[in-house]
């Protein structure tokens, strides 16, 4: 029995739930694949929750093999991975995380642009991480997407766009300035997604869940440094990939299952606050209100960048019609 | 109350420059210093405008939190080549002190080889540092949100780069000095 | 070599040249690069060193921290510093020792308006430790007082340290605010008992000639008023701020900053080349804090590539030593650790380890938290690496001062802490109750 001395890290705690399952799920295969024959057994090094890098650097560390496998943040990424962010510019598109995950395990193996745009940072694909929904999380309760006309609404980053033509002040945050971001009155509520929302707290300072469901993001990939993965058997390789894909088909069912756990849950552990916490379920019509404000985000993003050269506006038309294939019915079609 | 101006300013340099060069490079690694210390001041009033045009406008500039930490990134390399001149990096004084007291050439030639230290551990950052900021350069990265106000991340990386390769210099200045000072204490002795 | 062995062969080498003398920072990097590149490669190694360069700092709270010494440098030089330290030393002129206490006092206080210690250390080192020596008060004492009492900083919401636990532990930020408070009381109460003690029975260790020489001049309550008008309206715009709804820290940091520039401004106590100097002085000692927080960065990366805090936490941890026991050794491993290296990192290290483990045993999580907090704290005192105590070197820039000094003067405080933690330990109410009410 040979053995193969890996790293493997992330720049977020094992208490995110697709981190945490790199280790139950992905590591978990991987070994279990391997001890049919034997020949082989991994030695993990395991440097999860930011021990080696932060959320900054989750795509050069695994390119410059600082870690050997690692969860690429490509949210934090878009100049690096600029197709990647596509689902970021079309809300409202999917509320399904496995769906959406298969379109782009798809298009990762059958559209030219997207395999290119990972693979020149001299790293492979092993599996696929998307979010689960996102709502408006508020201090005082919405009746509709007009509501939030004049108030301060904290987003992560890109997501900033979601609120264009809502008439709403975005306000740039990330998970762990959201609490005190609220609690301060630096904003009145966060465009936030339960299984975020539920470990940072954010129920205890805006309790009213606007429940939009406004869709899942394509949020990253768990991958191996090219260097690494060339000096692995083949029969390793194999694993790997078999782990990978597994990996990825478990971790869309989890978000499902778990978005609505982490929503009761939320309500559950609110009951005794003041104001407890309360979900207010948007009407279609309330949703399809708000995707006709947004001006063309989609389209300004895929023309930006067109005009760096890259085909965009066809990489958006494979994914829309990959997810539309799959049966699902976007509430704008954001590539006509 | 008097401050430590003339000792942060041009200080800390054991060997007052006799050359051209010397005076040339003083006025230069003061300059970069000068240019962070300014960036203190921007950092100031960047966050308080933006701590105005929410309170008054509604509405947060864009850029501020990632402008602010790459100032304060901008702030610690352009300023660390004069810290390392006026020796002001932290360090234990039990052993090193009474020794370069007690054998002065001997605490010449250890602090040499400290210097050393720090020219090659700062030097390999700065060789680094330049293909992270040709790395950037080429692909255009950037911060913020597209469509919302981007910045590219390129003059950052060089203002890194500079300043780094500045103080690994710094450094080994600094150690010709200590060897300056282990000839001329033979030479005494 | 396996890993662990290089990662303890690198400790081991970090702790002779920082005894050596070397600058922290720069032997940090060197054993680190070294023992990554004896891990994974010199290549790998130098990409990582560049890489900690460039990105570890990148983060918008660090900004805290030239504003906030910016600040305090500003109310020194307006002698906002020193009227406050007027108007405290005449309400506690008829105390033994009691600029000493007025310290602990302003520093509990201040605490409320900064998350991170090194602040504290920086303004009253600057503040309190002048005011202190010119009255008789040996410097060893002057500045034991004031690394001692810097710990304040971040156990009094808000905390750096406390945000840091919350999130790696999934509790409220809210609560292990609430949960610091009580501890917060508590120590800066054991302080002023060791201040009272020492001034009693080591007469030698506080005073210069074995007298407290602070003489009681009169104040009216007007002067009392025109002195803290200043600093109250100071606190009034970073707390105010803070707390009312308009600023997160770094924003009360810029604030703050700005509103001791008006002061100064007001008082006449400030020209352009002052000025100047005051921002070239806020430079130099953001440059040596935040570069030492960049070399433990790469040290505790290269310390999780090798294993070694998880090989010590096997040793330590397994076997049948029992809930209690597992606490003593891990409170014993944070403090050890606390010797060498800075304190997010030694959380950001040993919390996965340890969290488990405590959860199996049954503890509460914020008590468990509190007990961190405090006794990562006791690391910002401990030589070799104890950052307070290098940033009041740092701070006060007097070279003859050394920083074994500085240590020798805060070690009754470091007991103080240790006799506070036994209490958190016997007592967790005095931490919980306020967080779980
Ligand atoms: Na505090
Ligand atoms: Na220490």
């Amino acid at each position: 029995q040979e053995t193969i001395n890996l790293t493997i890290a992330s720049s977020h705690p094992t208490v995110i739930p697709w981190v945490g399952m790199m280790k139950t799920h992905f590591m978990a295969k991987a070994d279990e694949l391997l001890a049919k024959t034997g020949n082989y057994k991994i030695e993990w090094n395991e440097a999860f929750g930011g021990q080696l890098y932060k959320a900054n650097a989750t795509l050069t560390s695994v390119e410059e093999g600082i870690t050997d496998i690692g969860w690429v943040f490509s949210f934090l990424e878009p100049s690096k991975l600029p197709l990647s962010q596509a689902s970021s510019y079309a809300p409202f598109a999917t509320v399904n995380p496995p769906f959406q995950l298969e379109v782009m395990e798809d298009l990762m193996e059958s559209n030219e642009a997207l395999r290119h745009e990972w693979e020149q940072y001299n790293l492979k694909v092993l599996g696929l991480t998307s979010t689960d929904m996102y709502d408006i999380y508020t201090k005082t309760p919405l009746k509709g997407i007009d509501d939030v006309k004049g108030i301060k609404l904290s987003a992560p980053g890109v997501l900033g766009t979601w609120l264009r033509g809502t008439g709403a002040n975005a306000v740039d945050g990330s998970l762990t300035s959201f609490y005190t971001d609220i609690q301060t009155g630096i904003s009145d509520g966060v465009l936030s997604l339960a299984l975020g929302a539920l470990p940072a707290k954010l129920y205890e300072v805006a309790p009213y869940i606007n429940r939009f469901d406004v869709g899942v993001a394509f949020s990253g990939a768990v991958a191996i440094n090219k260097d690494s993965w060339d000096g692995l058997p083949e029969e390793v390789q194999t694993a790997m990939i078999e782990a990978g894909k597994y990996y990825t088909v478990a971790h869309g069912k989890d978000l499902l299952e778990r978005h609505e756990a982490a929503l009761n849950k939320m309500v559950e552990l609110g009951t005794s606050q003041n104001p407890p916490v309360e979900i207010i379920k948007m009407s279609d019509e309330q949703r399809q209100a708000w995707v006709d404000k947004l001006p063309d985000i989609a389209g300004d993003w895929a023309a930006d960048l067109e005009g760096k050269g890259l085909p965009a506006k066809a990489f958006l038309k494979a994914y829309m019609d990959g997810l539309r294939t799959k049966g699902e019915k976007p509430m704008r079609n954001w590539d006509e | 109350m008097a401050l430590e101006s003339d000792k942060t300013s041009a200080s800390g340099t054991r060997n007052p420059p006799s050359s051209g060069i010397g005076r040339v490079w003083l006025v230069f690694v003061d300059a970069l210093a000068a240019l962070g210390t300014a960036l203190i001041g921007v950092l100031m009033i960047t966050i308080c405008a933006d701590i105005i045009a929410r309170n008054m406008l509604g509405s947060s500039l864009p850029l501020v939190s990632e402008l602010g930490a790459l100032l304060l990134v901008m702030i610690v390399c352009l300023q660390l080549a004069t810290t390392v001149r006026a020796d002001r990096l932290a360090r234990t004084e039990i052993f090193f002190i009474p020794f370069r007291e007690g054998r002065p050439r001997a605490g010449a030639l250890l602090s040499a080889l400290f210097n050393l230290g720090g020219a090659a551990v700062i030097g390999g950052i700065a060789s680094v540092s330049l293909s992270i900021f040709e790395k950037d350069y080429a692909s255009g990265e950037f911060i913020g949100v597209t469509g919302i106000a981007t910045l590219p991340t390129w003059p950052f990386r060089a203002l890194i780069l500079v300043g780094m390769t500045v103080t690994a210099i710094q450094f080994v200045v600094a150690m010709v000095g200590d060897l300056r000072d282990v000839i001329a204490n033979r030479r005494s002795t | 070599m396996s890993p662990v062995e290089i990662g303890s062969a690198a400790v081991v080498a970090l702790l002779v040249l920082i005894y050596l003398g070397m600058p922290i920072g720069i032997g940090m990097l060197a054993v680190s690069f070294a023992g990554v590149a004896a891990i994974r490669g010199e290549t790998v190694s130098l990409r990582m060193m560049g890489a900690v360069a460039n990105d570890s700092l990148r983060e918008y709270l660090f900004a805290v921290v030239p504003l906030f010494v910016l600040m305090g440098l500003l109310v020194t030089v307006s002698r906002v510093g020193k009227d406050t330290f007027d108007v405290f030393q005449k309400l506690l002129g008829r105390v033994t020792a009691g600029l000493g206490v007025a310290t602990v006092f302003a520093n509990a206080v201040f605490a409320a308006i900064t998350g991170i210690s090194i602040a504290s250390a920086t303004v009253f080192s600057r503040v309190a430790v002048p005011e202190m020596t010119r009255h008789g008060y040996t410097r060893k004492f002057a500045t034991g007082v004031v690394a001692g009492s810097s710990v304040l900083g971040m156990l009094i919401p808000p905390s750096l340290l406390m945000i840091a636990y919350a999130v790696l532990a999934e509790e409220s930020v809210g609560r292990m605010f609430l949960a610091g408070v009580g501890p917060g009381i508590l120590i800066a109460a054991a302080f002023c008992v060791t201040i009272m003690l020492l001034a009693r029975f080591r007469k030698d260790f506080v005073f210069e000639d074995g007298e407290d020489s602070a003489e009681l001049g009169d104040m009216s309550i007007a002067e009392i008023a025109r002195k803290s008008a200043p600093i109250v309206s100071l606190m009034l715009v970073v707390l105010g701020g803070l707390y009312g709804g308009f600023l997160n820290p770094t924003e009360a940091g810029a604030a703050g900053a700005f509103g001791a520039l008006v002061i100064a401004l007001m008082r006449r106590s400030l020209d352009r080349r002052l000025f100047w100097n005051l921002l070239v002085e806020a430079g130099q000692i953001t440059v040596s804090v935040l570069f030492l927080i960049l070399a433990a960065t790469f040290f505790s990366r290269m310390l999780a590539l090798s294993g070694v805090p998880r090989a010590l936490a096997q040793v330590f941890l397994t076997g049948p030593i029992g809930p209690y026991g597992f606490l003593l050794v891990y409170l014993l491993l944070i403090t050890a650790l606390g010797c060498l290296i800075d304190s997010i990192s030694i959380m950001l290290i040993l919390l996965p380890i340890a969290l488990p483990i405590a959860n199996a045993a049954g503890f509460d999580l914020i008590w468990f938290g509190v007990l961190t907090v405090v006794t990562v704290e006791v690391g910002l005192l401990t030589p070799p690496f104890g950052l307070s105590v290098y940033v009041i070197k740092s701070a006060m820039d007097e070279p003859d001062l050394r920083v074994g000094e500085i240590f020798r003067g805060a070690l009754p405080f470091v007991l103080a802490m240790f006799v506070s933690i036994a209490l958190i330990v016997a007592f967790p109410p005095i931490a919980t109750w306020l967080a779980r009410l």
